[in-house]
């Protein structure tokens, strides 16, 4: 019975010496959603293609050579000249995806990175400058790619190869 | 005259008894002490800020706090935190740690690293830890870690893109989960 009892110690003490040893710890992780929304452009079937950026919120739009009554490239569109003016258009896809918002839809303005005096340009039929936005849309659909009017009305008077160069800023803002 | 002698006989003696001290060698005392303990193996578990992600708050200990800060699917993220996937549905963001698990007097080369979720994630919330999904019971992130060393941990962290109440996460409040870890001697 003694015996028993030394071999039954012996093996719990083996026991506890053997058992595996652990270590605990606790990390507290703490993050904070926003809502946010991304603005992308993109090639409209029926437009001009971009040069760079297709897919991207910095893209460039070549309208090529145009003229009040002469052929125009591929995906520019011209209606009738005024006595004084021509205006050029090409449709360019805009997308504005939403994440973690409610917002319904959004509103799309453009705005001219800097002055020009001499030509007139719009979104959709809404003139801008670089001093006031023009609305492009104000029910815009998210997720999905939304066909924006470009346009630049150049007045008669411009010299033949006058080279127009601007940057449009366009901004989407949540409803 | 038999009284005053014995008065002076007993000064005499006390002079004697208590003016020896005051010439002999300052004394001294030694003693040994039979000191003995026992050394108690073990190992413990501490996180660490790792360079390439967040900084930790209480970094060192085994309590420490990671803040991703405020993250977005389109947005700018905190130093630290990269976005690492986005698709329609979701989003991943991650930071790196460190977890560090320090022996002494085992014979154990290598640990096993546990993590588990302390609590019900908030909506719309995932967790990976170097690609491990974690989950409320606890799943092996590292079967042969290192002792002693910093070792490094991607944290993912990945978002529902849908909106608070369909289905995403609460937005514009800080959203806290604990994970638990164990390291466990192999």
């Amino acid at each position: 019975m003694r015996k028993l009892l030394v071999i039954f110690a012996a093996a719990v003490m083996i026991t506890s010496l053997a058992a595996a040893q652990t270590a605990t710890g606790n990390l507290t992780v703490t993050a904070t959603v926003a809502g946010s929304i991304n603005l992308v452009f993109n090639n409209d079937a029926n437009g001009v293609q971009l040069t760079s950026g297709d897919g991207t919120n910095a893209a460039s739009l070549n309208f090529g050579t145009v003229s009040a009554f002469g052929t125009l490239p591929t995906g520019v569109s011209r209606p009738t000249p005024t006595a004084t003016t021509f205006t050029v258009s090409t449709p360019v896809d805009v997308q504005v995806n939403k994440t973690n918002s409610a917002s319904a839809n959004y509103t799309l303005v453009a705005q001219l990175t800097t002055a020009d005096a001499t030509n007139t340009w719009a979104v959709n039929g809404s003139a801008f400058t670089n001093a006031s936005a023009g609305t492009a849309t104000a029910t815009g659909a998210y997720g999905s790619k939304v066909p924006v009017a470009l346009a630049i009305t150049i007045p008669f008077t411009t010299a033949d190869s006058t080279v127009i160069s601007n940057v449009v800023n366009f901004t989407a803002t949540a409803n | 005259m038999k009284n005053r002698l014995t008065i002076r006989m007993l000064m005499a003696t006390g002079l004697l008894l208590f003016g020896l001290p005051l010439f002999a060698q300052k004394p001294t005392a030694t003693g040994t002490i039979n000191a003995q303990l026992v050394n108690k193996n073990g190992i413990a578990l501490v996180f660490d800020s790792d360079p390439g992600g967040v900084t930790l708050g209480s970094a060192g200990t085994s309590a420490a706090t990671l803040n991703f800060g405020t993250i977005s699917a389109f947005g700018p993220l905190s130093t630290g935190v990269t976005r690492t996937s986005l698709t329609a549905a979701n989003f991943t963001v991650r930071t790196i740690f460190d977890v560090q698990v320090i022996q002494g007097g085992l014979t154990s080369t290598t640990y096993t690293l546990r993590a588990q979720l302390a609590s019900v994630l908030p909506t719309g919330f995932s967790f990976k830890i170097d690609g491990v999904t974690l989950a409320n019971g606890n799943t092996n992130i590292q079967t042969n870690g290192a002792y002693n060393v910093d070792v490094s941990h991607n944290l993912d962290l990945t978002v529902s893109t849908a909106a608070p109440g369909a289905g995403g996460p609460a937005v514009g409040t800080a959203l806290t989960t604990v994970i638990n870890f164990q390291a466990s001697a192999n």
